[in-house]
Formats: C-alpha cells, structure tokens, sequence
C-alpha cells in the first residue's frame, strides 16, 4: 500500500463524475473520504492514487419541513442536519458516532446499523433518493422527494452499506419523523448473575425502549465511574405520559430480575446515549480490535459472554456493548500495548470466527488489523456481489480491495 | 419438448397448456394480456428451479406470478413464455417467536400471514387493499404498500432475507444482516426481473394495545388536504392517514352503509395504534387540527366491530363503483404530502375535460393518490377518454415534483413513462444491475424498462 499522491475535494457532482472518469480511464485509484470517523471498517484500500474527500459537497439543498422530508448533500455533517431537523421537531435515526465529524455519504455507504433501528427502522428504510456518482463518471440519480415511490429498482437503497465500491453518494434524499418530545435514560449496575434475566426482560417490555444495552467496560463512556460491575442502560423516548408509564414497567421488569436500584437521567439523555454509540468505534491507540457481531436478540447475551470467555483464555481484557433489542454484540480486545496485541489478535481472530463465522472488524488502529477477517465469512451471494462490482466499476477504480470478497 | 420437460419434472396436475387454462393465466389485473406457452404450479423450491432450467434451455422467458392481483400488468406474459405461479408454494416454513420473525413461501395470502400469527400476539404489517388475495411473494415483487405504510413502512421494511431461484435456475440466499451489498433491498420491488423468490424472511410486529379510528368529514378536498398535512406537520404519525371524496363516500355508502356521512365533500379517516396513552392524545390532538380546518363532522370508534364498520368503507371503496359505471381504472402516482390540493385539483380537471368520472380513494398522509376513474369498456369513446385521464394525471403528479407510482408498480403499464422521471443514464444505471442478474433479458421481459429507442437493454461486456 502506499501513500495516497494527491486529494482532490470537489464541490459539485459534476466535478466529481470528470474525477473519476479521468482516473477510470487513466487507472488511477481512488479512495472515498468523507468524516473518516468508519475508517476502520473493513480492509483500506489496497491501492490509492486519489483520495477523493466529499467535504466541499456539503450542505442541505432541499428542506420541505411540512412534506418531512429533506436532501443534503454527501459531505453534510450528521450534526448539523440533525441539528437543523430537531428545530423542526423532526429527525432521521442516523445514531452514527462521532456525529460531528460522520458525515450523511460516509455514514450511508458504511450502511451503518444503529441502536435505535430497532424502533425507528434502518437508516436505509429513510433514504427515498440519491444522486451517485460512477466510476466512469456517470452521474445517476434515483427516487426523488416523495415518500413512497416504486419506480423501478430501488437504486438508492442499494447503494447504502457499499462502502463506496459501486460509486459515491453525492446527495441523498430523506424522510423525516416527528422528534419523540422527551428522552430519558436509565442506568443501572448489572450483576454477572443477572444478566441473562435482564436481557430477556428488556426485550418482553410491553413498551419498547428506544435502546437498550447491557455494557461491560466501557463506564467511563457512559457514566464516567471505573466500576467494576457492568451496567445496564435504557433509552426511552416518547411523550411525557408515555415515559411515565414506560418508566414504572421498566423500574419493575429490572426489580423482577434482580437489578437493585436504577438511576434515571432525563436531563442528557441523548448525550449519554450518544457516549454509548461513540464507544462503538473507539479505540485505545493501536492496542485494540473491536467486532461487531450480528447475532439474534434472544441468543446475544450467551454469544457475548462466549466471545468474552474468549479474549481471557487470550489473556486480553474484553469490553463488551450488547444491543439486546437489535442482538449486535460489540467486543472491544485490548491488550498492554500494539506489540502485545499483535502478538496474539491473528490467532484470537481465528478463534473468534471459529465460534462467530460473521464477526467483522469495525474499529482498530492496529497495524495487523489487515491480516484479520475483517468481514467474516463470505455472505452467500458473494458471486453476484462480485458480479455487480464488475458491472458497475469493472476498471476497480473505487475503493479497491476495501470491501468483502476482495471488492 | 418443453411440455414434455415440464411433465416430467413436475408431474402433469403442476402442468397446463390447454388453451382454457392458458387464458385464465393471460391476464391480471391490468387491462392488457398476453399468451403463455405453459403455465407451471411448482410445490418447492427444486420445482422452480427445475422449470428455470427447462425454460431456458428452451428460450422461453419466465414470468412469475402470485394471485395476479397486480394493477399494472406486471405479471401478463406479454412476451408469451412460462408462468411460474407460485400458489401452490404458500407455507409457513419457520416461527421464530422469540425473535419475531417467520420464513414464508411466496404464495401465502399476505392476511392469511398476519392471522395466522395473531394467537402469538403478532402481526405483519404491510398491508395492501388487496391483501386479503394478494401474496406475500407478489408484494415483494412490487414492494407494496397499504394504507399502514404510514407508520410501518413499505413491504422492503419489513423483509430480512430471501431465497431467490436466478435466471440459470440456481438457487441463492440474501440477508440483510449479511455483509456485502444489500441484495434484499435490490432484488425487493424488481417485478420479477432479477429472480423468482421462493421464500423469505419477515419481521412481525407486536399487535397494538390500543387502536382507535376516527371519521372527520369536510366541505371541500382543499381543507382536508390541509387538515392531513397539519396532522403529519403538528409531529403526530397515525397508522393510516385516508381521504375520500363525494363520490365515493356515496358509492361506499350505497354498497356497505359503513356510517359515513353522506353530505360530505372529502373525508378523512384516521388510525391510531400503539399505547393507549399516545392513541388518548392524538385522538385529541387529531380532532382539534380538523376543527380548526373546517371539519363538521366527527365520529370515534374504539370498539373492534365499530372500527372495522368504518375501515369496511375504504377497503371495499373499488368495489364499491361497480354502482356508477361497470369498469374502472386505479392511477397510482405520488406526490409530496403539501402538493395534495393541487394534485388533486389536476384530477378533477382532467376527468372534468375528458367527461369522465372519478372517485378519489386514497393513502393521504404519504401524498399517494389514486383516482379511480370509472368507464364503461364497451364504449371506445370513454376508453379513450381514461387512457388520456390517466396520462394527464401522471404528468400533473410529476410536474408536482412526484412519481409514476407510489405503490403498484411499473409493470407493462408504465414502462414507457419511467423516462419522465429517469434520464436515459439513470435508467442505464438499473440496466447493469439487470446485466448481472438476467443478462438475456428472460426474466419478466418487457417489464419496467421502457420499450422502442431509449431502451437502456444493454448487453453487458
């Protein structure tokens, strides 16, 4: 791999489309850099001539506050549009970390999945059109402004999760929600011994939480205390009457299995929500790997402590975030130092994926982080995904070699 | 050759070619049909491929087909071939209770899904008008909507994996929790072109505690056009958000006496669903903004019989005109939520300039219309007249800054308008996704992409 030669920041589609025709044609590869803040997912690019920054493609170009619906530009920062919706009493699930340097192209092409999907949908399932931009410099659009529309394939949601293989997102447009009026968040310690209850109780509510997750290690993320304990955290939003009663099932459902006394923040809520998803990505210099691994609601908790066990027979000290309501699983390995880590987190990944054949990779500085399986095993239908690239960048201009099956 | 093939394959009750049987297969509900060579009724998986194979190596083209309730011809074999139709596929296959999810073969009724469910407390959300006939697999195919889409989201929401039989008869599996590209999303909503889906993953959702239906009644289309986007814009989300206008208010009052008012000019019905503390607030909530916009009537229904009285209404709508001309014709465009008056507007003048009738029945809150226009087909002149009504009404819609369909689909019907929203390289771009998955062009021909000069059918290199 060597160092990208040059960067280039377009300001319109157009700009870019001429980018990358020159390079397709030229065989220079490019790279997609939007906040950087997902850098770690998947494999870098195995070759890089261009590194293609969507910064200046940045802005909301169409804001229809009654029709809840809204286009911003790929470069636009999480925070700034969600600042702009919430003014509006509205919002789009993004719950990317880092929102002030994600950016709405980075976070799509990731196909970010988060927490809150749960309850709100996938991110995708707000996407209702796009304008991308080919390697051979075609400039596509798809969908439009309306909210429901079945015009052909549904390009814009196919674009979403990847990772800038197929062309690059350079305005995407959104349906919005009503903002839930209030959030409040719960925390408590969770003993070793009641997890399993706990976890199953969160998922039979009656009402469902925003989030929900039981989180080991990382403390000083969520409520800033180094305990030793892990702790369960609950999201709820929704209006005022629904959080009093959402509050009272809840108090009880923990009470039921075991959780001694909780304590409740409405003031920061969604600041401290926002720590927990921060953490996702976070890592500790170049001596951490962290997984996310997909499993289903009612098997994350045992799974978990399975990947757990499986760092300390490593001797490496395990954090853990488990999304009880969607079953992610994040694990964060961490040993003294890079060279300790390096050590040993080759044979840890072969150990991890003996037990989860789907972890992948989604945050690390560690320069060994290339030799993991950092996508997991192959999905099924990697042939046809290997297909699709040829057909839609068959010089291997964009992103080389960053996603599954050597896309 | 190729009955014979199929014969052997799938035994000769899965096999029709007699020229009865063919004729009840060249049609949907579209108006235009074609000619099948064959028709199939595979039972699994292996049949579907079994018949992909024998198709192809015979240069036939396959159109799968579900209930055939599709409004714009998607499942007319307009290029001949074989119809696979999948309603001997219509089983079950798992209940994942604890995770709330079900694998389905496509030929399972989408209502006989949500009932079969419900003693567990679940439902399926999706739900298109005609969900008491239509498939799960035909809905996948068109991405369909329904009234209830408001809040849940289309049928892609809702779908976690499929199982797909390719145009080479092999068989492939999508997950949404699959690294990769989101193939669920791509092949949901293809009409058929990219694979036949032989089962699926779907989520189920937790039956509300609390449902409550209102009935408000206007003077005029423009205030309760008004009075929908006050609601949406005041941040509250009902489950279902549908106008109706004077003329089929009567015609539903006439055929089902669901306690409408029939002095009316539009009125809204509106669900809410959820717990029963928000249902409680939005019902007040809901009733001051249609006050505050002219509403003169207001009418609540908590019970499950009264709810259903006033749903029975809009669900039986279509139907319902059989009273005012013995045909008619569903348009199906989109537009954003705030452009509803002049949508609206443009339908009346078109149908009003064409001396045509039209009802307006329609999913409001997502700004999804559908004129019913009403004709007699046995007359040329009224033929003629809807045919030039709907094309009027489709470019009004886009000219509004919406889209071709909201919900059923391209099909044959409105493949040559895809190029009033698509550029010539838009439509390309959908082209190479077709190149990877049907590159001959063989499954469900002649669907969505336009025909004649600007035919994006590209070969692939």
């Amino acid at each position: 791999m060597k160092a990208p030669s040059d960067s280039v920041a377009p300001k319109t589609a157009a700009e870019a489309g001429e980018i990358l025709a020159r390079c397709d044609r030229a065989g220079e590869k490019v790279s997609i850099v939007g906040g950087a803040t997902l850098r770690g997912m998947g494999f870098p690019p195995e070759r890089s001539d261009i590194n293609l920054s969507t910064k200046r493609l940045s802005g909301v170009v169409a804001n229809e506050q009654a029709d809840l619906t809204v286009a911003a530009r790929a470069g636009t920062p999480i925070q700034s549009l969600t600042a702009l919706l919430s003014t509006q009493g509205q919002f789009i699930p993004f719950d990317a970390p880092r929102p002030q340097y994600a950016t709405v192209g980075g976070t799509l092409a990731a196909g970010w999945l988060g927490p809150r999907r749960h309850l709100y949908g996938r991110l995708r399932d707000y996407l209702i059109g796009s304008t991308i931009v080919l390697a051979d410099g075609t400039i596509a659009r798809a969908g439009g402004m309306v909210v429901k529309n079945v015009s052909g394939y549904d390009m814009s949601r196919f674009y979403v999760g990847s990772f800038g293989t197929l062309g690059i997102i350079v305005q995407a447009n959104f349906k919005t929600v009503p903002l839930p009026k209030h959030a409040r968040l719960f925390l408590a310690r969770l003993p070793e011994r009641t997890r399993a209850r706990v976890c199953a109780q969160l998922q039979t509510l009656p009402m469902r939480p925003a989030a929900a997750f039981w989180i080991d290690g990382f403390h000083k993320a969520v409520d800033g205390d180094d305990g030793a304990e892990g702790r369960v955290a609950v999201l709820l939003e929704g209006s005022e009457m629904l959080l009093e009663r959402a509050t009272r099932e809840l108090r009880s459902a923990l009470g039921r299995a075991g959780v001694p006394e909780t304590r409740v923040l409405d003031a920061g809520a969604r600041e401290s929500f926002q720590r927990v998803v921060d953490a996702y990505v976070a890592c500790l210099g170049e001596r951490s790997v962290t997984y996310r691994i997909a499993s289903l609601p009612h098997s994350c908790e045992p799974n978990a402590q399975r990947a757990n066990e499986l760092a300390r027979r490593f001797e490496m000290r395990a954090e853990t975030i488990v999304d009880v309501l969607n079953g992610d699983i994040i694990v964060r390995v961490s040993d003294l130092d890079a060279r300790a880590l390096g050590a040993k987190i080759e044979a840890f990944d072969d150990a991890l994926h003996e037990i989860e054949p789907r972890a992948q990779v989604i945050a690390s500085d560690h320069p060994n982080r290339i030799y993991l399986r950092v996508w997991g095993e192959s999905p099924p239908a990697i042939a046809q995904m290997q297909a699709l690239k040829a057909r839609f960048d068959p010089n291997r201009t964009l992103n080389p070699g960053r996603f599954v099956g050597g896309i | 050759m190729l009955r014979e093939r199929l014969i052997a394959a799938l035994g000769s009750d899965a096999v029709k070619t007699e020229p009865e049987d063919l004729a009840v297969y060249s049609f949907d509900a579209y108006t235009d049909g074609g000619r099948p060579v064959a028709v199939v009724l595979p039972k699994s998986t292996q049949e579907v491929s079994a018949v992909v194979k024998i198709a192809r190596d015979c240069g036939e083209p396959i159109v799968a087909r579900g209930a055939g309730t599709g409004l714009c011809g998607g499942a007319v074999p307009t290029a001949g071939g074989v119809i696979v139709s999948l309603m001997r596929m219509n089983r079950i296959l798992e209940l994942d209770l604890r995770n709330r999810r079900v694998r389905v073969q496509p030929g399972l009724m989408n209502l006989d899904l949500s009932r079969q469910v419900a003693p567990e407390g679940l439902f399926y959300a999706p739900d298109p008008s005609s969900q008491q006939i239509s498939t799960i697999g035909g809905n996948i195919a068109t991405n369909a909507g329904g009234p209830h889409c408001l809040s849940y989201g289309t049928t892609v929401n809702h779908v976690l994996g499929l199982e797909v039989v390719d145009d080479a008869g092999e068989v492939f599996v999508t997950s949404i929790e699959d690294a990769g590209y989101d193939l669920t999303a791509a092949l949901v909503g293809s009409e058929g072109t990219l694979g036949l889906v032989t089962s699926a993953w779907l989520r189920l959702l937790a039956l509300p505690e609390a449902v409550r239906v209102w009935v408000a009644a206007f003077d005029g289309m423009d205030a309760a056009s008004e009075a929908v986007s006050a609601i949406i814009a005041a941040g509250i989300v009902p489950t279902a958000l549908e106008m109706m206008d004077a003329v089929i208010i009567g015609a539903v009052e006439a055929a089902f006496h669901a306690g409408y008012p029939t002095d009316a000019a539009a009125l809204l019905l509106v669900e809410s669903a959820g717990f029963e503390e928000d249902v409680a607030a939005s019902e007040e909530a809901i009733h001051a903004i249609v006050k505050q916009h002219g509403a003169h009537y207001w009418k609540s229904a908590h019970t499950l019989a009264e709810r259903n009285a006033l749903w029975a209404g809009r669900k039986g709508a279509a139907g319902a005109t059989g009273r005012i001309a013995p045909n008619y014709y569903t348009q199906d465009v989109c537009v954003p939520r705030s452009k509803l008056p002049q949508a609206l507007r443009a339908v009346e003048a078109a149908a009003r300039i064409n001396r045509i009738t039209v009802g307006n029945v329609f999913h409001a809150g997502d700004g999804n219309l559908h004129p019913l226009l009403m004709y007699d087909k046995s007359d040329a002149r009224q033929v003629a007249a809807v045919v030039e009504t709907g094309n009027v009404i489709l470019e009004s819609a886009i000219e509004l800054g919406g889209t071709i369909s909201g919900e059923h689909g391209i099909g044959w019907e409105k493949r040559d308008a895809m190029t009033r929203v698509y550029s010539t390289a838009d439509l390309a771009v959908m082209g190479r996704v077709r190149d990877v998955f049907d590159p001959r062009r063989m499954l469900n021909p002649e669907k969505i992409f336009p025909s004649g000069a600007r035919c994006p059918e590209v070969t692939p290199p």
